[in-house]
């Protein structure tokens, strides 16, 4: 006989319990079949109360363990004061955003005494609460919601109230302590807890997958953020202007130290800002740069072979060409050598290089300047440029000197950076590289071409166009930019992009640490001060040279004493020139 | 007679024996349980302390963090105290520290009232302690 069924197969486990109790039963059988019965009875008592002392003693010891050890989760005290987004810290580890602790405001209705007092005492004590709201929760007749964000001393201050029927629950609620500063850097998050803009966005895993109390930092250094938008705010409200950039970014890692964009908005209360002081205009407005893109047409130039420094091209008159006549602002009316070209920021020159390239080898190498893409870092906003589809005579000698393709003023860091640091392309980044670290990148140029840019961009400080951005010691060098901006019939005269793109110390070995600033104004006014001009050779270029100021000593850049000074006369009668 | 069999006043010496543990046992139980509920209290209290002040450094930090932002350091220290950014001409290296305090010290002697300008500029300016902060954090931030 067998108590399982036939075609029932014990797993091992089973088997061997099964064996184990049938092994038993027949112990008690042959305990009986010896008449032995007594045997039999206190066998199975003593097993019965084995099984009951068993059962017993697992009790007590739950009950114990219930009692005693209960409730000494360590973890659950502190996780309601913990952050559901971590901190965002600058690469020093200043605090940029954090989640603090805050309170929401309940009331129970059914339990306030009073109910025109208690309305009158939490709108004395909260006056910003909405009267309609608090109405609606004290008619509901259920607990409900009444008011959010409340910090520790406006809850102790209801709470000192006494009010019956009102309480208080803990949240969590964003806050930027540092208001308006790199605010379309660091962008805003909602009250879920999800980034909206900016790095909040771009590194919403980073920041909500991170482990408690460890902060993610940002490329950011706060010093050379807060002088970048001193000075170009400064200078934004100087001349009126519509809109404005400042960045700062290191060549050789491609981390942005700095990030700018005019106007700006308080991320405490995006609520309140308009449309237009949320955008960033680094990263998600395109703009026809204007001459500062001479500096990718001349390195284009060189390092193709097409020209070299001291090829001498025919600037004496405007390059005719289908239906219009490129001219240079302030005309030499001569021939002029690559490098009078780059300084006078000769639009016939720069012209006449992109011809001679030709249209494959102009396009190769402005894909390669990652110019035809949206510039590759973290921040979502990153706009695609604008650019021509085909590329025929007359759109190429645009686009040599800034016209017919418009790009952010991100793409134009990412590419500039691939001409100052050696010949290497590195996609920005908003996240700290370790010290010592450079990404390798994808070359671009030669070490050659880069070394001639970099003296290029220093000749044009000292002799050229941008002689207002020099600082003293620290080697600054660079090109100007005034495009005029399109609108209904062609371009405008009176509304211009001015920009100063700017590289320092620009001397020393290639390899040697090196920083890009960038400074943009959107539709500058001139002032009495700038003789009229609004162009960046006196709107931009002198804001590039006090950030530099600046910032140097910050990044440890050592002043030099220098061989050769800007000719101030000179660079006034040519910052007014640039185009 | 077994020790089993034994009998204290009419009880069975094991019911005895098996009452007293079970009453020793509820006892231990009661008193571990009631002083366990004590720490267990303490341990909650001082949690929430613990919680209370991690939220507090960090409204503190954060407001450290909004009060020494370089923008309205630079700001306030340009309004009340008349700074102004470094220029190359304030800069100095370690090096050159010991030229300029020897070129300092000569200076001194036979200047002596260039050492205590005519008019303080402090007194011109608020003092520190009157420079208005910006809305703390805990004012509503």
């Amino acid at each position: 006989m067998t108590a399982v069924h036939p075609g029932y197969e014990a797993t091992p486990r089973r088997r061997w319990l099964t064996g184990g109790f049938w092994s038993l039963e027949r112990a008690f059988e042959r305990a009986r079949a010896s008449d032995k019965a007594e045997d039999d009875t206190r066998i199975r008592i003593f097993f019965v109360l084995a099984l009951f002392a068993f059962a017993f003693a697992s009790l007590a010891l739950g009950a114990t363990r219930a009692a005693v050890f209960s409730g000494l989760d360590k973890g659950a005290a502190f996780r309601a004061a913990g952050a559901a987004r971590a901190d965002l810290v600058d690469r020093n580890g200043r605090m940029l955003a954090a989640d603090l602790l805050h309170y929401g405001l309940y009331i129970d209705p059914t339990e306030v005494w009073e109910v025109e007092e208690t309305r009158r005492l939490l709108l004395t004590a909260l006056p910003e609460m909405s009267p309609a709201r608090l109405d609606r929760v004290l008619r509901s007749g259920r607990r409900g919601f009444v008011f959010g964000g409340l910090n520790p001393t406006e809850k102790a201050k209801i709470y000192e109230l006494g009010l019956p029927g009102v309480s208080f629950e803990p949240e969590q609620r964003r806050i930027y302590p540092l208001g308006q500063t790199a605010a379309h850097l660091i962008g805003f998050s909602d009250t879920g807890g999800e980034g909206l803009s900016g790095a909040e966005f771009a590194l919403n895993q980073a920041v909500r997958g991170a482990k408690p109390g460890s902060p993610v930092p940002l490329s950011i250094d706060l010093r050379v953020q807060a002088a970048l938008e001193e000075e170009l705010y400064k200078t934004a409200q100087l001349h009126s202007v519509k809109g404005a950039v400042g960045i700062v970014t290191n060549v050789h890692t491609g981390e942005v130290l700095g990030m700018a964009s005019w106007p700006t908005y308080d991320p405490n209360e995006p609520g309140r800002a308009s449309p237009d002081a949320l955008t960033n205009r680094a990263g998600a407005s395109v703009y026809e740069m204007g001459s500062i893109m001479k500096v990718f047409s001349v390195a284009m130039g060189l390092d193709s072979g097409t020209v070299n420094i001291g090829s001498v091209i025919d600037a004496s008159s405007p390059l005719k060409m289908a239906g219009r006549a490129v001219r240079d602002y302030h005309a030499e009316n001569r021939a002029m050598t690559v490098a009078d070209v780059f300084m006078h920021s000769s639009n016939i020159g720069t012209s006449r290089i992109a011809l001679m390239a030709g249209a494959d080898t102009m396009l190769k190498y402005y894909k390669d300047f990652g110019l035809m893409e949206a510039a590759p870092i973290e921040l979502r906003e990153s706009a695609k440029p604008i650019a021509p589809r085909n590329w025929d005579p007359n759109t190429l000698a645009s686009a040599s000197f800034g016209h017919a393709i418009s790009v952010t003023p991100l793409a134009v860091a990412a590419g500039m950076g691939a001409v100052l640091n050696g010949g290497t392309y590195v996609p920005l980044t908003i996240k700290p590289v370790a010290p010592g670290e450079r990404p390798k990148g994808r070359r671009v140029v030669t070490e050659e071409t880069s070394k001639a840019m970099l003296d290029l961009m220093r000749a044009n400080v000292v002799h050229g166009t941008g002689g207002k951005a020099n600082a003293e010691g620290l080697r600054v060098g660079g090109k100007t930019g005034s495009a005029e901006k399109p609108g209904r019939g062609g371009y405008q005269r009176d509304k211009l992009v001015a920009s100063f793109a700017a590289v320092f110390p620009s001397d020393g070995p290639l390899e040697s640490d090196r920083y890009f600033v960038l400074i943009m104004m959107d539709e500058p006014k001139g002032t009495k001060e700038t003789f009229g001009f609004a162009t960046g050779g006196w709107t931009a270029a002198p804001t590039a040279g006090r950030v530099i100021d600046r910032i140097g000593p910050i990044l440890g850049v050592e002043r030099v004493a220098e061989l050769a000074e800007p000719d101030p006369a000179a660079a006034a009668k040519l910052a007014g020139a640039d185009d | 007679m077994s020790l089993l069999d034994r009998k204290v006043r009419g009880f069975k010496l094991v019911d005895v024996v098996a009452l007293g543990l079970l009453a020793a046992l509820v006892l231990g139980v009661y008193l571990a349980k009631t002083m366990a509920g004590r720490e267990r209290t303490e341990i909650a209290r001082i949690e929430r302390q613990i919680a209370a002040e991690r939220g507090r450094i960090r409204l503190l930090e954060a407001e450290v963090s909004h009060l020494e932002q370089p923008s309205r350091i630079g700001q306030l220290s340009q309004a009340y105290l008349g700074m102004a950014p470094a220029t190359a001409q304030n800069e100095a290296t370690a090096e050159e520290l010991v030229a300029i305090a020897e070129k300092a010290a000569k200076a001194k002697p036979k200047a002596p009232a260039a050492a205590e300008p005519a008019e303080a500029p402090a007194a011109a300016a608020p003092a520190p302690a009157a420079v208005v902060v910006a809305p703390a954090l805990e004012a509503g931030q």
